[in-house]
Parts: structure tokens; sequence; C-alpha cells
């Protein structure tokens, strides 16, 4: 079951990488970024105009913008 | 293998400290190379005999990526250079690792062992990884990778010496066994079709995936197979060879290291190495104080271009100045000295009037990107910069031509792609220039009431001149937006944006890059400059003047070639509210913008280097009259179009030189000047004639 996408996970709320919607060139970076399926990523902070969003995997943290965010569905940690 | 052809290749992610690596390998001896239709560089040095071991070694610095997938032209080139073949194939790759990030960075050493080439894995930052606890068992490492894993630490220069002897020891062993990432069965069909190379393949698989295989050198039938490819079919076997990959690291990460947060481990909200960093970005980043930081920031970036580079160009101008008078003196006035003074020395003041703002931004930039501040910035101006279709990163470049289009154009080699990098550079002329400001003086002191108060504390020309920037930086956004949805449309790029922890920059690194960007602007700008300028001279001079005409005759500049030209485009400037004298001016001002104060002053017969030339200069065009209807010539809506004109106009070879540069073609330059000037026309057109009609002027 999914708990929805990276674009709606709370401040600090941690999830697991359930499925990159969508293919193409942004799918695949997303993925070579480290987003494999399992991946367990947490949301740092948002960005002080909403958009983009800081998140933490595998060691260090990079920024994504809400619509990338929106393509990573995600599960809950267990 | 025999010595004297050992040439490794550093690669590696942002951010590692490849770069000081190979400062301290080549003891900051290096050249820089491009590939033709191509930016993005490599830098090619000698590793200095006593790391070297003695022997002849050559370093190649590749541009950091964080994968081989030809997503941008920094990864293209960067797979380029590592299959390269012949006297330029690298004989062994060092592969830079931040130990501090083991995971991310091990997804990059894969690739490269997939190419099955010689490696040694440099574990650099070993200190770093240490203090923030990730100790990393380079043994453990060595042994799972099957090659050499060799502590440095970049900053110091430790390990190089040994990096270098195990590099070596590798390429005389020859290929290790590759890495094969463990591909499902339908990825495996689709890697067999595209081509007998497997590494090749892969990243062909990878290109299309990636659409970006459409620009890249493929062979005609690589390029059939591809274009043969389901696009569906293609996203899943690339995902399913980036899977298979990260599964491999996280074997690797857990084998040789105990503490490495891996993917299916639940690690701190917060990475290891960046608790620190959070602290700093609590600030930085923080809604309230993160953007009053950055509008600081840039207001210091601003002032350091817009006024500490002032002193050093007015020491340049008084040397040109020096030197054309010692040409005068030892030659005396003539033809001949006429061209060495006006066209060659007045030239190469053209060129290194520009140094101190390119060193001045680049230092701030590199500074500002070695700490890791300037992903930050990108962090907080994405949102704005979106907007128009652009990468967060595009916000910087776009400042800094306020101050200078020709430092910011050649700053926007940070923007990856490379049509949203053109999209950038045909916006930043756009941005109001510090050049531009002489001429908005003149025509604000002539035309308006500069010091006629309006409102509170704000007078009628400062409301015009802060209408004049608005107008630009509206119209460089709109162009932007624009340009991104026609003739450069592409997908807003994806952020993906690594937040590097904050480190201490490097200024050793930061100083040498700033002196490759000043000798790069030297060779390939300065010299269409000083050609430019040569010509402009030659225009403006013949035919020379042979008749001694007296102080009632046409001014030497209106007998000139150029001055027939500005007569001969009157009718062109009237519907725009101005005369055949501003036409010569806009012809001299293509020399740089602030020219046309001095062109028009010739044209209006006075003496250059005059005594408070501006202040004459611009009661001489407020007493001007019409010679048909006795009017003032100069009105204050003909002086608005002029501004107007000026807001828009590309009048700056500079400029068109250093596009030329940074497109490596002439077609950009030729059309953002021929775009601009159709614009400037139009505007000013449009403000002359709107206004006329509703009675101004």
């Amino acid at each position: 079951m999914t708990a929805g996408t990276l674009a709606n996970l709370g401040l600090g709320q941690a999830a697991r990488v359930a499925e990159i919607t969508g293919g193409g060139a942004v799918a695949l970076r997303l993925l070579e970024m480290g987003l494999t399926p399992g991946t367990r990523v947490s949301l740092v902070k948002r960005a002080p105009l909403g958009d983009p969003i800081e998140l933490s995997l595998r060691g260090y943290h990079i920024s994504l913008r809400l619509a990338e965010a929106a393509r990573v569905e995600v599960a809950p940690v267990d | 293998m025999t010595e004297g052809s050992i040439r490794l290749a550093l690669a590696g992610n942002p951010n590692v400290g490849k770069t000081s690596l190979f400062n301290g390998m080549t003891g900051a001896r290096h050249k820089v190379g491009n590939y033709p239709g191509v930016t993005v560089e490599t830098r090619e040095g000698q590793v200095v005999k006593s790391v070297a071991g003695g022997r002849t070694v050559i370093a190649v610095d590749l541009p950091g990526t964080y994968s081989l997938t030809p997503a941008s032209e920094d990864e293209a080139v960067a797979y380029r250079a590592l299959t390269e073949s012949g006297d330029r194939a690298p004989t062994a790759v060092i592969a830079v690792v931040d130990a501090s990030n083991l995971a991310r960075n091990l997804y990059f050493v894969l690739q490269l062992r997939e190419l099955g080439l010689p490696l040694v894995v440099a574990l650099n930052m070993v200190d770093v990884a240490d203090t923030a606890g990730l100790r990393v068992d380079a043994e453990a490492l060595a042994t799972a990778l099957g090659v050499a894993v060799v502590p440095t630490a970049g900053r110091t220069g430790d390990g190089a010496a040994a990096l270098i002897q195990a590099a070596v020891a590798a390429a005389q062993a020859g290929t290790e066994a590759r890495f094969v990432p463990p591909a499902g069965a339908r990825t495996r069909e689709i890697l067999v079709g595209l081509s007998d190379q497997p590494a090749r393949a892969r990243w062909l698989l990878s290109a299309r995936a990636a659409e970006t295989a459409d620009e890249l050198p493929l062979l005609p039938e690589e390029r059939r197979a591809v274009a043969a490819l389901d696009p569906g079919a293609a996203d899943a076997a690339a995902a399913d060879l980036v899977t298979a990959r990260y599964a491999e690291v996280d074997r690797l990460t857990a084998l040789c290291s105990a503490d490495v947060p891996v993917a299916d481990r639940a690690g701190p909200q917060v990475a290891p190495t960046m608790t620190r960093s959070a602290r700093i970005d609590g600030v930085l980043t923080h809604r309230v104080w993160g953007l009053l930081a950055f509008v600081g920031a840039m207001a210091l970036l601003f002032q350091s271009i817009f006024t500490w580079a002032e002193p050093a160009m007015d020491l340049i101008e008084t040397a040109m100045g020096w030197i054309g008078d010692q040409v005068v003196a030892s030659l005396g006035p003539g033809l001949f000295t006429d061209l060495l003074t006006e066209g060659v020395v007045s030239g190469v003041g053209n060129v290194i009037i520009f140094l101190p703002q390119i060193a001045l931004l680049f230092l701030f930039v590199g500074l500002l990107e070695d700490s890791g501040y300037l992903a930050r910035a990108a962090f907080l101006m994405d949102r704005l910069m979106s907007r128009v279709g652009l990468h967060g990163r595009a916000f910087v470049p776009l400042l800094s031509g306020y101050a200078c289009a020709i430092p910011a154009i050649m700053g926007t080699r940070t923007i990856s792609s490379r049509r949203d990098r053109i999209v950038t550079i045909l916006m930043i002329p756009f941005m109001s220039c510090s050049a531009r400001l002489p001429i908005y003086a003149l025509v604000i002191g002539a035309v308006f009431e500069a010091d006629r108060p309006v409102l509170g504390p704000f007078t009628q020309g400062g409301l015009i001149l802060l209408g004049m920037y608005l107008l630009s930086t509206a119209s460089a956004l709109a162009v932007g937006a624009l340009y991104k949805r026609t003739i450069l449309r592409s997908p807003t790029p994806p952020l993906v944006l690594e937040l590097p922890p904050y480190r201490m920059p490097r200024i050793r690194d930061t100083l040498l890059m700033v002196k490759d960007r000043c000798v790069d602007f030297l060779k390939s700008a300065g010299t269409v400059i000083l050609a430019f300028t040569v010509v402009l001279w030659a225009l403006l001079s013949f035919p020379r003047d042979e008749t001694g005409a007296g102080s009632t005759g046409p001014t030497a500049i209106e007998r000139s070639y150029g001055g027939r030209a500005g007569k001969a485009v009157e009718p062109v400037l009237t519907p725009i509210g101005q005369d055949w004298r501003v036409g010569i001016g806009i012809i001299g001002s293509f020399a740089a913008r602030e020219v046309l104060v001095s062109t028009l002053g010739l044209a209006y017969g006075m003496e250059a280097g005059d005594d408070d030339e501006d202040g004459r200069l611009r009661d001489r065009l407020r007493a001007e009259k019409d010679p048909k209807t006795g009017e003032p010539l100069y009105t204050p809506l003909s002086g608005l179009a002029l501004m107007v004109f000026f807001v828009y106009a590309c009048q700056c070879m500079s400029t068109v030189a250093v596009v030329r540069r940074e497109t490596q073609s002439w077609r950009w330059p030729l059309f953002m000047f021929g775009s601009m000037t159709g614009f400037a026309y139009l505007a000013a057109l449009l403000v002359f004639q709107l206004g006329r009609a509703l009675g101004f002027g």
C-alpha cells in the first residue's frame, strides 16, 4: 500500500520509496540520485517560498521541486 | 606499457575535492581544453615529478558528475573523455570518492568499473568522515571492489603520491574484472540489440531514457537502434540497471562500514556529516533569516562588481591613456599614430577593462560554490526561476547582469542544460548593466528636471531611472519565458539538486579557477573585441579630413563613413524622435554603450576630453532646436524613446564576442544582436508615436 507521495510528507516525516511514476528523463535522474524502491527518505525542510523541498536519504541531502516529488510514490516505514 | 605515456583521468561526483586533488598533483599548472561546440572543460596537467615518483604522468580533471548517463553536457563530456581512443585514451581512471558520502559516490564508481578501464579509488576527505563518525574500512572496500583504494586528503595533498603509484600499477597490470549490473532478462534482450559492446549498450540505453540521444555523437547504426526502442521499455530497462547498481552499492556499503546509513536502514533524520550544516541551514535557508541573508549576499556580490571593480578599471583607463600619450609623443601625430592609439591601444583597453569585474564575480561565485552556499541560493530562488521555466541556478548569473553582461554570461556555465544556458545568455543583456547608466544620466539631465521632487524623497530623475531598471528586468523575464516556450522549447529542468555539507572554501583552487576564466576571456573574446574596436575606429575616422575645414563646416566624424551611415539612417530615426547625430552615436556606441556620450559630443563638434564634457553636452542637447519648427529638438518624449532604445539595444560588441565564445557559434550572437535591435526600435517607436498621439512632446 502507498502513503501518497514525497510531496505530501510532513516535516521530519520519513517514508520508503515505492515507485517513481511517469518514466522519462526526470524519473531516471531521481533513480540515479538514489531514490530507488525501498530507500528510506525523510523531509528535512521546505524552501521559504514553499517549494522546493529538502530531503535526506542514504546519508546526503537533495532538493526536489514538489512537481518532481509528487512523482515519487512512497510507503510508510515499518 | 611504456613509461612516458601514462594518462590518468580523475573522475568523481561534484563537491568531493577532486579539483583540489588535481591542483595539488599538478602543482597548479595546467591547461584548459574543451571539445568543439561544447563549453564544458577538461583540465590537463603534468603531475609534479616528486608526486609522480619521477615518471611523466599526465592527469586529466573531468567535470564533476553524479553519473555517466548523458543527461547534461558535463556527463556527456566525462563519458567521452573516458572512452577516448588513441593518444588521449586514459591509461587508468582515478575515481575520487567522498568518504563521508559513500553511497552516492559508489554508484558512480560502479559505472566507472563497468567501462572496464584500470581503476583506482581515491578515498578522499577521510578526515571529515572520521570526525562525523563514519569510519570507512578501505581494505574491505578494496577487496569488495577488486581495485586499490587509497585514502587521500585533497586539502593537504596527503596520499597523492601513493595514489599515483597505485594508478600506475593498475595501468601496468591492465584491466581488472569489470562490473556488470545484474539485469533482468528483458533488459538484457534490449541491450544485446543496441551494441555488441555491453558497456556501450548500457550507455546508449541510458541516453535513450534521458532523452538526449539525439544530441550525442552516435554511430549511424547506434542511432537507428536507439530510435527503434520502445520508450516505455527503454525507461523500464534503464530503471532496472540503476536499481541493480544501487543493490550492489548497498551490499558494498554494508561490507565496508558499520555505520553508513544504507537504503534499508533507519538512519537519523539528518545525515551524520550534515549536523553542522543543518545548524547553519537553520539560519541560511530559514524562511525569514534565509531570505535576508540571501539578499545580503547578493547585495555584496553586486556591490563588489559594481563599485569595488571601479578603482582597478579607472587604473586601466588611466594606464591606457598614458600609453596612448606615449605613442603620440614618440611617433608624432598621424594616421598610424591614430590607428595605434584609437584602434589598438583603446581596443586592448576595451578588453582588459572587463578583467576586474570578471575576476571579482568569479572569485565571489567560486567561493560561494565551494562553500556549498550556491546550491542553497538555487534552493531559495528556484520557485521564482521555475516560473520562467529555468533552474534556480540561473538566478545568480541573471542578477550579475545588472553590473555587467560579460562576466554574467560567462557565469552561465553552472547551468547544465544547454538550451537553458542559451535562454539565460539571451536574457542577460536585457538586464540594465552599469554601462547604460551614463546614457540614462545624460538624457535625464538634458530633458527632465532630475531633481524635481515627485513623491516624498523621490525625484523625477530617480523615478525615471527606477522605471528603466524595472522595464529591463520585466523584459528579461518575459523574453526568457517566451524563448523557453518557443525557439528553445524544453521542459523546466528538474531541480534534483544536492545540498552538500558546508565547507570552508579553498582559496587556492578558487583563485586558479578565476585565473582560468580571465585567460579564457582574453584569448577567445579579447581578440574579437580588439578587431571590432579597430574596425569601428576606421569607420568613424575615414575618409580623413584633408581640407582643414574650419569650425563652421561639418565635423570630422560627420564626414566619416560612420557619420554618413548615421545620416543615411536618419529617416529611420525620425519616427523614434532622434536625428542623425544620435545615429552616429548609436554606431559609435557599439564599442560600448557609454561611448554614446563621447560620440555624441564629437558629432556636436566638441573636442574629446573637454572639461565637464557631460555638462556641456547636456546643455547643448537642451538648447538644440529643430531646424524646421524652431521647437526644442530634444523633448522629454524623445529622451524617453532614446532611453528605452538603450534598455533593449544590444549595443555592446563585447557581449556579442562573449556570446560567440560561450555558444561556440556566430548564430546566437547574431540572433541576439538582430532581435534586440529590432525590439529596441519597436519599443522606442511605440513610446514616441504613442506619446505624440496622446499629446506629449
